[in-house]
């Protein structure tokens, strides 16, 4: 089989993977490359989804049948894998002409987890030390291999993952025959531990060898079982707190495989993954609790809101907050205000009393933030403001052709895939 | 009005600026043979020439008077070559000179918001450009790429690409403004160039593109197609240079 032909089976069966990221790290230092504390993005398919890194598998042989999976070991598909020559290589090659930040490499099992392991070692390794590499690298580690390979994983690369996939146990158990809960948990739990140490020892040995220096970070799939959204931003919360992981991606199930014990989806549930992800930024970066934006008796997002507006709709006490006044924390939660534009509002009011027309100029979007606010005790809302009143204006915006349809979903679906798929607010 | 000319190096425009700010009228700034420096019936030209004196005092304006921010802003705007990006400085300036660094926190300004934005603009496709820069092996091994952003960005990007391909030769050609930035033997010039010859690639870069190409073709979910968001964040106008698109 050729190089071609290899590089498109591995790069189709690791698609579905939505890290993209290659941001976290500043590596550097002699040899070719560098990674950019920010990440950078050098182009995006045609799905909207940015490309950083060479996103492969090593191969797509896998001795596990999970439901779900492309590649599962039931599915009829042609297999391929690639050497850790090649690996090394082809980033190589590709990285020099600034097509990609780096490597993003995961695998199937193949023969064991501990060999799938060693040969991506090797092929990191060999990246790292014969082609003197200092760019972006993201490994997978595979659940179920030794812990000394997992250990070593974090020495290679800036970004280690283990994807849980399935956000519980049950579903796991009824998807992903031969893996559990606890197979996914303790290899992230080890390497949480090891780049909590790594940064202990930093203090005292300032030499001390990077580990893992962009973290770790994990992908959950939506839609394949019946987990509720407050479940999974419950999940998320943990993983951020207890393993201090960087990022939770979430991907919407695309039903690439028939099987009896997955939903008959008609598309990817792609606005639901976009509410998702604008729940995982206000955890991350808003300074909200999942109990606050989800709670049993409403366990799921809703899909015609964002769920910062859901939340202010139901704490309309707090509202509408005066802009020459308010706390940054308290800016933050207003809607229409992201983490740029409360920063402005901060530091333009030291200059001088804020006016309403000046919030538009601080990048505030105003046809959502107006019903929130006052700047200098004028409001510029609705007059007696209520919950509904809000959502109907609010749904006007949505529907500039005057009818007002609340269930207008396919309105709404396009505006969820127009904004970013990562979900900035 | 008066008018005051430079000749488009950055030295000239702070010349231009500094004596633009000496003056109380009312006045201008133009690029000699750019828009703003046709003649009109009351216009008055004055070329300003490039004073290292007056450019660095300028500097000192800008960083002392107001701050490493203020500076990093002017120094962008004017790399946007946008229309009217002069006289938007010239106007910050003034400010600057006025409020010192508390000039920067008056967001809602106009004559800070109109600077801000467009380094705001510089710094964005400047980053964009870390990203969207393509290079092709020549037969002699160094990495050529061809780019035409809006701005000039050029200067801000050779810095990243030292710091990666610090081992290799590479030249990064601006086709709109016919310079280029010229990588060789770990040194760093500017150079004016046009394209002249033919360029010769290496024997394996047509496999490589084609390798590329066939990645990021597949990279794609069918599922979720949606070009108008690949539009957004590839803008089709970046797309001219890119491998895969080609």
């Amino acid at each position: 089989m050729d190089l071609q032909r290899k590089l498109e089976i591995l790069a189709d069966s690791a698609k579905y993977d939505a890290s993209c990221a290659s941001s976290g790290s500043s590596r550097g230092g002699r040899g070719t490359g560098a990674a950019h504390q920010s990440g950078v993005c050098h182009s995006w398919t045609a799905d909207g989804r940015c490309v950083s890194l060479l996103k492969i598998l090593m191969t797509n042989e896998c001795v596990y049948d999970c439901a779900y999976c492309v590649n599962r070991r039931s599915n009829d598909a042609p297999r391929a894998v690639l050497t850790p020559d090649e690996i090394a290589g082809l980033t190589f090659e590709f990285y020099k002409r600034n097509y990609i930040e780096g490597l993003f490499l995961s695998s199937g099992i193949t023969v064991s987890p501990d060999r799938t392991m060693e040969l991506m070692l090797e092929a990191v390794r060999k990246l790292r030390e014969t082609f003197r590499f200092n760019g972006y690298v993201h490994m997978k580690v595979i659940p179920g291999a030794d812990q000394a390979l997992i250990d070593q994983a974090g020495l290679w690369a800036d970004r280690v993952s283990v994807n849980i996939e399935l956000p519980s146990d049950k579903s796991l158990r009824l998807l992903a025959p031969g893996k559990t809960k606890d197979t996914v948990l303790r290899p992230m739990n080890r390497l949480a531990q090891r780049i909590a140490a790594h940064k202990d020892e930093v203090r005292t040995i300032k030499s001390s060898p990077a580990y893992a220096p962009a973290g770790q970070s994990t992908q959950l799939i939506i839609g394949a079982t019946p987990e509720t959204d407050r479940e999974i931003m419950k999940l998320s919360e943990a993983l951020y707190g207890k393993m201090a992981l960087k990022r939770v991606y979430y991907s919407a199930f695309v039903p690439v495989m028939k099987d009896n014990r997955l939903p008959a989806l008609r598309e990817p549930p792609l606005l639901r993954e976009h509410r998702l992800y604008q729940a995982d930024w206000l955890l991350r970066f808003y300074g909200f609790t999942a109990d606050e934006l989800l709670d049993e008796s409403h366990p799921a997002l809703d899909l015609n809101f964002d769920p910062k507006t859901v939340w202010a709709l139901n704490n309309l006490d707090k509202f509408p907050l005066e802009v020459n006044k308010a706390s940054y924390e308290e800016i933050l939660r207003v809607p229409g205000v992201g983490v740029t534009s409360a920063k402005r509002i901060i530091r333009a009011r030291r200059a001088g009393p804020l006016q309403l027309d000046d919030l538009k100029k601080l990048g505030v979007v105003m046809k959502r933030a107006v019903y929130f606010v006052t700047a200098g005790g004028k409001y510029g809302g609705i007059k007696k403001e209520t919950e509904d009143a809000i959502k109907v204006k609010l749904l006007e915006h949505k529907n500039p052709n005057g009818q007002l349809d609340l269930f207008g979903e396919k309105e709404l679906v396009k505006e969820g895939l127009e904004a970013t798929v990562t979900g900035q607010l | 009005m008066r008018t005051y000319l430079y000749d488009g190096s950055f030295e000239s425009f702070l010349t231009a600026l500094s004596l633009a700010l000496e003056g109380q009228e009312e006045c201008s700034l133009a690029r000699e043979g750019g828009a703003g420096a046709e003649a009109g019936l009351f216009s008055e030209f004055v070329n300003a020439g490039a004073d290292p004196a007056r450019a660095g005092a300028m500097r000192d304006l800008f960083e002392e008077r107001g701050s490493a921010e203020s500076w990093h802003h002017a120094r962008y705007a004017f790399l946007s070559e946008a229309a009217g990006a002069e006289d938007a400085v010239l106007a910050y300036a003034r400010l600057v000179k006025e409020k010192g660094a508390a000039a920067d926190d008056m967001l809602a300004d106009l004559r800070v918001k109109k600077v801000h934005d467009l380094s705001r603009s510089v710094g964005g496709e400047a980053h964009m450009f870390k990203g969207f820069v393509r290079f092709k092996e020549l037969a002699d091994k160094t990495l050529y790429a061809k780019i035409e952003p809006d701005h000039n960005i050029l200067p801000l990007l050779t810095g990243h690409f030292r710091d990666r391909l610090g081992e290799f030769n590479w030249i990064i050609h601006d086709a709109r403004r016919n310079k280029a930035a010229l990588h060789s033997g770990g040194r760093l010039i500017y150079a004016p160039i046009s394209q002249a010859k033919a360029l010769e690639f290496a024997g394996r870069e047509a496999a490589v593109q084609e390798l590329w190409r066939h990645f990021f073709k597949t990279a794609a979910i069918k599922e979720r197609t949606n070009p108008r968001l690949q539009r957004q964040n590839v803008p089709l106008k970046y797309r001219k240079h890119l491998t895969e698109f080609e």
